[in-house]
């Protein structure tokens, strides 16, 4: 929609401009006086009509932006033609009023008027019409620059709010519930494991908080607080919870936003291993290639589980985060096969300076 | 500990453990020795070893965490299927209310004491001799109505467990307060009617198409018209069903 149409009060203000021009237009033809009025009745109405055609530019300018030079030397003979053509369709308009004035009030010389004036009314019509290509662009200029402050508002919004949604995820409740649980559990029955589990549980709580708050750390730390999680979880599933790492020796270096295994390892014990009555081996790996790191995290899972709410929410957080805060997209990958989950993570290979 | 001055001259409670966490299970079994007039006769690392304790031992009250391997806390109340008293033991409160609406005796959140345990045993010694259980399966078909449809069937069968996702299901045909869950050319019987169960699962994909007859659509390979005018399905492997008029109504509208 063109911006001037899309509100009533816009068009009048922009006819009125006009209006006064064609008024202003026909008293400098013709001053005063019996002439001038004729003048006025031929000028004034079709200015306001030219007025009006003036506006069709923008889409020229919308198909044209001017964007580099070359766009520039691209645009210039279209609009030139279009001026050129506007213009002179103004000027057979022009006459066709005049004929169609002095037919019906009688020879009152509109013709003459008309017929004197042809070529500047071309040049002026020209001028005209390139002038309102000139304003058609800058219109389009703050336009653009008013969109861009808005979606980098919006971009900014939806950082903040990932972020947080990501901290407030980073620690499910009831992982700390079930924990507690064990620990009190374990204080009468094996006080040395009671304890051992407490220091893991602070090393995690300390680890998360203080490596969440980094831009980007090691994958080696990223997969050192990942194990401390799973060695808690080990805790309470026993056996039945079982850890294989695999990662070449040159990822360890490598920089990745903090916590984003966290949600996978997660996924992986509450949606798979612990349902599952033997339990199961979760794989993580880590390569890199040119490039590219890729992790993986795959596990066991039930391959008649129901599909039960949250397998997918951790995923998303973390999709959006990696989007909001890192502006890489089509980063998580996931692979469904019957009674194997696989989650992979593709990420631009970042090592530190 | 909190012990009942009542409790010497009652039998002893007989209490069934059920964590899949060996933790919770040790940490259960200590807290439990305190009480004398608690006999712990069954420790269950799974639902599917709980039904079969339910079936083999009864015992008087279930400890029962919810969040388990192959059938959760609520699917072992469906199987079990006369009431035995449950008190739900989680680290989830989001499942307070349903615990509730099965009609839990209690709820206990993990992590959770002795006395908050000893309590537990208290409002279900209440509970034992009254007589306000329902069977469970009514009451979960309560529960589940307005909810998604079943993905699957939980059957019983003495001490083994059946878990039957809906798309393996034949059909399901009625049999007095019974019903026949035909799958691969087995039946599986469960103590629930028809009706009930029919209200349970997915419209789309399960019709009434007689009084004691639900059958599975994809089943379904032709309908045939006899001279007397009643009508018969035929299944893909040859079986074939009567349909009732109202049944044929329902058909086609599916169709």
């Amino acid at each position: 929609m063109h911006p001037v149409l899309s509100d009533r009060r816009y068009v009048l203000v922009y006819l009125l401009v006009w209006l006064l021009f064609g008024v202003l237009l026909a008293g400098g033809f013709e001053g005063t006086g019996e002439r001038g009025l004729v003048s006025q009745l031929v000028f004034v109405p079709t200015t306001v009509a030219y007025a009006l055609a003036c506006l069709s530019t923008w889409y020229l300018c919308r198909v044209f932006p001017l964007e580099s030079d070359a766009s520039v030397w691209r645009a210039l003979p279209v609009h030139a033609l279009a001026s050129a053509l506007a213009s002179g369709i103004w000027g057979i308009t022009v006459s066709g009023w005049a004929r169609l004035i002095d037919r019906l009030a009688g020879d009152i010389g509109a013709v003459r008027v008309q017929a004197d004036r042809g070529p500047a009314l071309f040049l002026l019509g020209m001028l005209l019409y390139s002038l309102a290509t000139a304003v058609h662009y800058l219109l389009i200029a703050v336009e653009a620059s008013r969109d861009a402050e808005r979606r980098a508002l919006e971009l900014n919004l939806a950082a903040r709010e990932a972020e947080l949604r990501a901290l407030r995820a980073q620690i499910d409740p009831h992982f700390m519930f079930n924990s507690l649980h064990s620990i009190s559990a374990l204080t009468t029955t094996d006080p040395v494991a009671a304890r051992r589990m407490c220091l893991l549980l602070a090393d995690f709580l300390r680890d998360t908080l203080r490596l969440g708050a980094h831009q980007r750390i090691s994958l080696a730390e990223e997969f050192a607080l990942a194990e401390q999680f799973l060695a808690i979880e080990q805790i309470r599933f026993g056996s039945r919870l079982r850890v294989e790492r695999r990662a070449a020796e040159d990822v360890g270096t490598c920089l990745v936003p903090p916590l984003i295994l966290q949600p996978l390892v997660e996924n992986a014990v509450v949606h798979g291993v612990s349902q599952l009555v033997e339990g199961g081996t979760i794989h993580m790996t880590a390569c890199r290639t040119t490039g590219l790191l890729t992790i993986s995290l795959e596990n066991p899972c039930d391959p008649e589980r129901l599909r039960s709410r949250g397998v997918g929410l951790g995923l998303d957080v973390l999709r959006r985060r990696l989007a909001a805060q890192c502006g890489i997209a089509d980063v998580v990958h996931v692979a469904e096969g019957v009674g194997r989950y696989r989650v992979e993570l593709r990420l631009p290979v970042v090592t530190a300076v | 500990m909190s012990r009942d001055a009542t409790a010497p001259q009652l039998a002893p409670l007989r209490v069934a453990i059920v964590d899949d966490e060996p933790l919770a299970r040790s940490y259960l079994r200590e807290l439990l020795a305190a009480h004398d007039d608690v006999e712990i006769v069954a420790e269950c690392a799974n639902g599917i070893e709980a039904v079969k304790a339910c079936a083999d031992i009864k015992p008087d009250l279930l400890l029962l965490d919810i969040q388990m391997p192959k059938l959760d806390g609520f699917d072992v109340l469906e199987l079990i299927g006369h009431a035995v008293p449950v008190i739900f033991v989680t680290a989830y409160d989001a499942f307070a209310v349903r615990a509730f609406e099965v009609h839990a005796v209690d709820f206990l959140l993990k992590p959770f004491g002795p006395e908050r345990l000893a309590e537990a045993l208290t409002r279900s010694r209440s509970r034992l001799g009254s007589a306000d259980l329902q069977p469970v399966h009514r009451v979960l078909a309560e529960v589940r109505t307005g909810r998604a449809p079943l993905s699957r069937i939980l059957i019983r069968d003495r001490a083994d467990v059946h878990v039957i996702p809906v798309e393996k299901i034949d059909y399901i045909e009625s049999q007095d307060d019974y019903v026949a869950v035909r799958v691969d050319g087995r039946s599986l019987l469960k103590e629930q009617t028809l009706s009930e169960l029919a209200e349970l699962l997915d419209p789309n994909r399960f019709v009434r198409i007689h009084r004691r007859y639900a059958l599975n659509l994809t089943r379904l390979v032709r309908i045939e018209q006899s001279d007397t005018g009643s009508r018969t399905a035929t299944l893909r492997d040859g079986t074939e069903l009567p349909i009732s008029r109202s049944g044929y109504a329902r058909l086609r509208e599916r169709l």
